[in-house]
C-alpha cells in the first residue's frame, strides 16, 4: 500500500473541534475541570479567520441548555460562518438530526446513536445526503485489540471495530471521525498507522482525532493517509494557530488551503 | 440594494446560502413558486441552491412552474447562479436519476465520476483562467465531466467541470456559500449584472449551441 496521497486537487483539511457546554466553549483539563474558552460564535469566526477548513461543535446539542436555545446557537453560527461545520453529541433520533440540520448545521456527527440505532445513518443519508453524516468512532488500543466505545468512552461495544467502519460506510456515512482514545490527551500525535489503514480500507473520508500537540503530528497523519485532522487543545491554548500548522504543511510539500 | 431571489427547491436548508448572500449586503427573497407579483425581472439575480437529488429538485421545481420562469430569466440575461445540483439541472440529465430530464440549456449530463472516495468532501483548487487557483469547498458524488461552457475544472480521481458560464448564467459544482471569502467573491461576481467576462469564453445570451466536449 502506498502512502502517497491520490487525491488530485482535494486538499487535506485542518478541523478545529469546539466542545460546547451551556452555551460556552469549554476545554477539559484532567477530565472534570472545565475551563471557559469563550463564546462559540466568536471563537468560530476567529478560527475561520485563522484558516480552519471546518469546525466541529461537540455536545452543543447535548448540553443542559434547552433545545430551542441550542438550535438558535447553531443558527447563529451558520449565520456568521462561511466554512462548513458539524454538530454532534446527544442526537438520539432522526428528529434531533433533522432539527440541527434545519437549524443550519452542515453535518451531524453520530456516535452512540449510530451504534444503538444504526438505521439512523441510512435514514439521515437518505433524507439529507451522505455528506451530512459523519460517524464518530472512539477506538482504544488495548494490547493488539481495538475495542471501541460509546457513551463518551464509558461503554464497550461488543462488535468488531473494522467491521463497524465498513458498515457505517455501507450505510451511507460520508465521513468517519476516528478518535484514538489511547492517544487522546497524550500529546504524542495521532495514531497515524490506524488512521492510514482505515482511510485505505473504507471508501469514505477519514478524520484523524486524538493526540495532536504540534504541527508535525498533522504532517505525519496526512502523510499516512488521513483525509483530515482534528484538534482542539493545541489551538484553544493559543500555542498554535491554524495558519501556523498549515504553513508548516505547505512548507513540507502538502497542498493546503491558505 | 440588490434583490436576489433564491428558488426554494424544497430539497434542503437554505439558511447558509441566504446568510452568505445577505453578508454581501444583498436583500434575499425566497420563493417556492413563481408569483405574478414577482416576475423574473423583479430580481437583480437568481440563485438555485445546491441541495438534494437531481430528480427531486427537477420534480419539485417543475411541479411549481419554475422551468419557464428560469428560461425567461436566462434569455433576459438576469444574472443567475446554480450551485452543485442547481448547476447540474442546466444540463440534460444525470446518472443520479436517469429518468429525470434536465433543463437542457447545456449539452451533457452529470455522472457518477471515478472519485477515490465518495462523496467528494473538502477543499480543492480550481484550474482555469477564470477564478485562477481559487480554493473552494466541494461536496458531491456526481458531476459533469466537461462542458463547452466550462470556465473552471478540478481534479479528484479524474478531471471534471467545476464551473460554467454563458453570458449572465453561472453554474458552480462547488459550494461558494461554504467557501470562505473566496466563495463570497464568486457569489458577488455571479450576481453582478456586468456581462463583460474576464474569462476566455464567448459571452452570449443566446441558447448555447451543442458541441463536442472538451476533455475525454
Amino acid at each position: 500500500m502506498s502512502n502517497e496521497r491520490a487525491t488530485g486537487s482535494l486538499m487535506p483539511r485542518v478541523i478545529v473541534c469546539l466542545d460546547v457546554d451551556n452555551g460556552r466553549v469549554v476545554k477539559g483539563t484532567n477530565f472534570k475541570q472545565l475551563r471557559d474558552m469563550g463564546d462559540p460564535v466568536e471563537l468560530a469566526m476567529a478560527y475561520e479567520e485563522q484558516g480552519a477548513d471546518e469546525l466541529v461543535f461537540l455536545d452543543i446539542s447535548a448540553s443542559s441548555d434547552n433545545r430551542p436555545t441550542a438550535l438558535k446557537r447553531v443558527t447563529d453560527i451558520a449565520k456568521h460562518l462561511s466554512i462548513p461545520f458539524t454538530v454532534g453529541g446527544g442526537l438520539k433520533k432522526l428528529d434531533d438530526v433533522k432539527a440541527f440540520l434545519d437549524a443550519g448545521a452542515d453535518k451531524v456527527a453520530l456516535n452512540t446513536t449510530a451504534v444503538l440505532k444504526p438505521e439512523i445513518i441510512d435514514q439521515t443519508a437518505k433524507a439529507y445526503g451522505s455528506q451530512c453524516v459523519v460517524v464518530a468512532i472512539d477506538v482504544n488500543k488495548e494490547g493488539d485489540k481495538l475495542p471501541f466505545y460509546i457513551h463518551g468512552g464509558r461503554t464497550l461495544v461488543d462488535r468488531d471495530f473494522n467491521q463497524w467502519t465498513q458498515e457505517v460506510a455501507e450505510r451511507g456515512a460520508g465521513e468517519i471521525l476516528l478518535t484514538a482514545m489511547h492517544k487522546d490527551g497524550t500529546g504524542s500525535g495521532f495514531d497515524t498507522e490506524l488512521t492510514g489503514r482505515i482511510s485505505q480500507q473504507v471508501p469514505v473520508q477519514v478524520i484523524a482525532s486524538g493526540g495532536a500537540k504540534n504541527e508535525q503530528h498533522f504532517l505525519d497523519a496526512f502523510n499516512q493517509g488521513a483525509d483530515a485532522c482534528l484538534a482542539a487543545g493545541m489551538f484553544h491554548s493559543g500555542e498554535y494557530s491554524v495558519n501556523q500548522v498549515k504553513k508548516y504543511l505547505a512548507d513540507n510539500g502538502l497542498s493546503v488551503r491558505s | 440594494m440588490k434583490n436576489i431571489l433564491i428558488i426554494d427547491t424544497k430539497a434542503g436548508n437554505l439558511f447558509s446560502l441566504q446568510s452568505a448572500i445577505e453578508r454581501l449586503g444583498f436583500n434575499v427573497t425566497i420563493l417556492d413558486c413563481p408569483s405574478d407579483a414577482a416576475n423574473e425581472k423583479t430580481f437583480d439575480g437568481i440563485v438555485i441552491p445546491g441541495q438534494g437529488r437531481f430528480g427531486t429538485v427537477l420534480e419539485n421545481i417543475s411541479a411549481r412552474g419554475w422551468p419557464d420562469y428560469l428560461e425567461r430569466a436566462f434569455k433576459s440575461n438576469i444574472p443567475m447562479l446554480g450551485i452543485c445540483v442547481g448547476m447540474q439541472i442546466f444540463f440534460e440529465g444525470s446518472e443520479e436519476d436517469p429518468d429525470a430530464k434536465g433543463l437542457g440549456w447545456l449539452k451533457g449530463q452529470a455522472r457518477a465520476l471515478d472519485f477515490p472516495k465518495k462523496p467528494m468532501v473538502g477543499w480543492a483548487k480550481l484550474d482555469g483562467d477564470y477564478w485562477s487557483d481559487a480554493v473552494v469547498y466541494f461536496v458531491n458524488s456526481y458531476a459533469v465531466k466537461s462542458s463547452d461552457m466550462q470556465i473552471a475544472s478540478t481534479n479528484y480521481g479524474e478531471v471534471f467541470c467545476a464551473a460554467i458560464k454563458i453570458g449572465s448564467l453561472t453554474g458552480v459544482q462547488f459550494h461558494p456559500e461554504k467557501s470562505g471569502e473566496k466563495g463570497a467573491e464568486i457569489i458577488r461576481q455571479a450576481l453582478s449584472n456586468t456581462l463583460s467576462s474576464s474569462g476566455d469564453r464567448p459571452v452570449s445570451g443566446d441558447r448555447p449551441v451543442s458541441g463536442e466536449t472538451k476533455y475525454e
